[in-house]
């Protein structure tokens, strides 16, 4: 049996509570055991990170992809914003991708002579998370003082696009040049369904509240992600558009860094890979038949971490949210639009949460994102007061703990998801890198199904899943 | 429904008079007189908007000693007139058109037939948009122009415009990209039996 994976630490942030209130992580227990992906799929990628040689292996692959860039109209006078998201500091600790944006900075300062580089960092719904991670990561430093968190109510610019006008945050676009740094972790695939994954920031963390309203309200389950392609095909954002660099992430880690002037071809490659890198271990997660998840790592609920994974997908993992011919998601702002007072979905045959989440405790994990509909369909205990007062506090969250219970300690917690969830097999998001923590017993669920559902994947679904986003499957042979 | 718990408190030693809060407040609650930032607790939905966007971070939440209730009751108004509203605006009036305050669209409908002809009303009397404050400024735009009410842009950041929705998306756009994996026309059908009422999804696959 293999020891846990260490979990990720907590992280001092204004969204959670402060990390000596958390004092037992859920992969202490004895019965917790950890799976290596390699372990689970042989044909998980080698990765660049994490490894040996740390950080230095985001750099080097960074400055070899970058070799292959053309910068040339980038002239020395002129200025040019790094543009970020927060997504990416939530990764493997935040180190990797601190380490790209630095070493883009450092690259464009080199080839093109000019010094006036800026780093614009998006947020999600909490509007100083990237502020947060620009001190820890010592990025206002290293960018000269111009760094800066914007947020999606800051000030606006208009954008003509071929669908209407749409609205960007003025501060990301108010260079001469832009440079899209991103990953290709693959997190919201219920929203944007792994169609243009590497286009979305432009919908979404550059964007002001018209264009996420229209993202998540105007379009469609399916049809969201096309607000980011809208406007990132507008004149005024091609004008400024210089190159994008990815890290390109697997469940496992880095596997490696990409980087293109055209952002839709690096866009192709990268929805095969992660069809490919993730739809194994999605498909995976989907067999378990019963299960208590544990919450355990620095982010708002949905988005903690298991095996690459992130709980909101697992939350739908009944469905396979890569195939295009299922309407809805079991969770996706649309879905929960859909239910109605009674609780009831409004329309038939809207599926349904995950019924294999018995229970879900609630170690360790932020507000900042609407939650409540986890709570209201998962049976939910938080641990301790501090984080349920902290919920109680959070604008988004007014209704989360009417649906929880609070234990005092997570013994407690654990006590009563065993005894009530009726099922030994447990399920851990704390963001172990390379693996998941899991009881024995899940794991030995896991290790039966694997290969079964490795063979699927190869053999018919990620063929049908290319096919549905206009790619030839022929690109695996 | 919102219970509102909390209050903007301006620290006027931090405040430099910037005027930021001000151009983010969604119910226009906060002003800059003389030079300093003042609260009005009346209209204050503790949205934490001036606080998250404040550069000298001179303002904190603290917790209201008696939290408000603010909530328009959809049936204090004619249910056919917030059924065509919502219509209109093709939403079904149950639809949760706030995911943080869980706010329907009749309620909003209900709201707008009472009087309230701009967002910041609408936020100030249902307290819709003062949870996250992002995702919902379009469903509030779509209900008043439904209503037929072109509403003021206040001085501020607090919204722009009305955005395209997928009934506007042309037909030689959606037959441009339909084939990289956007399901324009199904997502249609889906909204519409959303909008409609209790039916089969089948249709939408
Ligand atoms: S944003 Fe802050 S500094 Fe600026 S006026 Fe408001 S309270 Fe004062
Ligand atoms: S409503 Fe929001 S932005 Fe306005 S004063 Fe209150 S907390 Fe600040």
């Amino acid at each position: 049996m293999r020891k846990p994976i260490t979990p990720m630490k907590p992280r001092v942030s204004q969204y959670g509570v402060d990390p000596k209130y958390v004092t037992k992580r859920m992969a202490d227990y004895e019965n917790i055991t950890s799976l290596m992906l390699k372990d689970l799929f042989p044909d998980t990628p080698d990765v660049i990170f994490p490894s040996d040689k740390g950080v230095e292996a985001i750099r080097e692959a960074a400055e070899k992809a970058l070799e292959n860039v053309d910068m040339s109209m980038i002239k020395p006078e002129h200025s040019v914003n790094i543009c970020a998201s927060h997504h990416g500091f939530t990764l493997l600790g935040g180190e990797p991708y601190a380490e790209l944006l630095k070493t883009v900075r450092d690259v464009i300062a080199r080839r093109t002579g000019t010094e006036n580089i800026r780093l614009r960092a998006g947020v999600g719904l909490r509007f100083r998370e990237t502020e947060e991670y620009i001190k820890s990561f010592g990025l206002d430093k290293y960018f000269n003082g111009k760094a800066k968190g914007v947020a999606p109510v800051d000030e606006g610019i208009a954008i003509e696009t071929e669908i209407g006008t749409l609205y960007g945050i003025k501060a990301i676009y108010d260079a001469d040049w832009i440079v899209h740094v991103h990953n290709s972790d693959v997190r919201e695939v219920h929203f944007h369904r792994q169609v243009d994954r590497a286009v979305k920031p432009f919908g979404m963390s550059y964007a002001r509240i018209e264009t996420r309203s229209t993202y998540h309200q105007n379009l469609g389950p399916r049809g969201a992600n096309f607000t980011a392609r809208a406007i990132f095909n507008s004149d005024f954002v091609q004008k400024k558009f210089a190159f994008t660099v990815f890290l390109n992430m697997s469940p496992a880690g880095v596997v490696s860094v990409d980087a293109d002037n055209n952002l839709y071809a690096l866009n192709d490659r990268l929805t095969v890979d992660g069809c490919k890198y993730y739809g194994k271990i999605m498909t995976l997660l989907g067999e378990i038949d019963e299960c208590i998840v544990g919450l355990d790592f620095p982010c708002p609920v949905p988005y903690v971490f298991a095996a690459g994974v992130i709980y909101a997908n697992f939350t739908g993992a009944n469905v396979d949210l890569f195939d295009l011919d299922g309407p809805l998601p079991p969770y996706t702002w649309y879905t929960e639009a859909f239910y109605g007072k009674d609780g009831k979905p409004l329309i038939d045959n809207v599926p349904p949460v995950n019924p294999a989440i018995k229970m879900v405790v609630h170690n360790y994990a932020w507000g900042g994102y609407p939650s409540a509909f986890f709570s209201n369909h998962c049976p939910t205990i938080v641990v301790g007061r501090e984080q349920a007062d902290l919920l109680n506090r959070d604008p988004q969250n007014l209704q989360y703990m009417e649906h929880a219970v609070i234990a005092d300690n997570l013994d407690a917690a654990m006590e009563f998801a065993y005894r009530v969830a009726k099922t030994d097999k447990v399920i851990i998001f704390d963001g172990a890198v390379g693996g998941i923590n899991v009881s024995t017993s899940l794991a030995k669920l896991l290790l039966e199904k694997a290969p079964i559902v490795s063979k699927r994947v190869d053999e018919e679904l990620l063929p049908k899943w290319l096919k549905q986003r206009g790619i030839n499957p022929d690109i695996l042979k | 429904m919102r219970l509102v718990t909390l209050l903007a408190e301006v620290d006027t030693e931090k405040c430099t008079g910037c005027r930021t809060c001000q151009k983010v407040c969604p119910t226009l609650a906060i002003k800059v007189e003389n030079r300093k930032a003042v609260v009005d607790s009346e209209k204050c939905r503790g949205c934490n908007n001036c606080e998250q966007r404040c550069p000298v971070y001179a303002i904190k939440m603290v917790k209201r000693v008696n939290p408000v209730r603010v909530y328009v009751d959809p049936s204090t108004v004619d249910r056919s007139e917030v059924e065509a509203l919502c219509k209109k605006a093709r939403f079904n009036p149950e639809q949760i058109i706030c995911y943080c305050t869980e706010t329907r669209a009749e309620e909003v409908a209900a709201a707008i037939l009472k009087g309230a002809d701009t967002p910041e009303k609408l936020s100030l009397e249902t307290g819709i948009r003062t949870g996250c404050k992002v995702e919902c400024i379009q469903p509030i735009l779509r209900l008043l122009e439904a209503a037929g009410i072109t509403p003021e842009r206040p001085d501020g950041y607090q919204w722009y415009g009305r955005t395209p929705t997928v009934w506007d998306i042309p037909e030689e756009i959606k037959e441009k990209y339909s084939h990289r994996g956007f399901y324009f026309d199904q997502d249609i059908k889906v909204l519409n039996k959303v909008a409609e009422g209790k039916k089969s999804l089948e249709e939408a696959r």
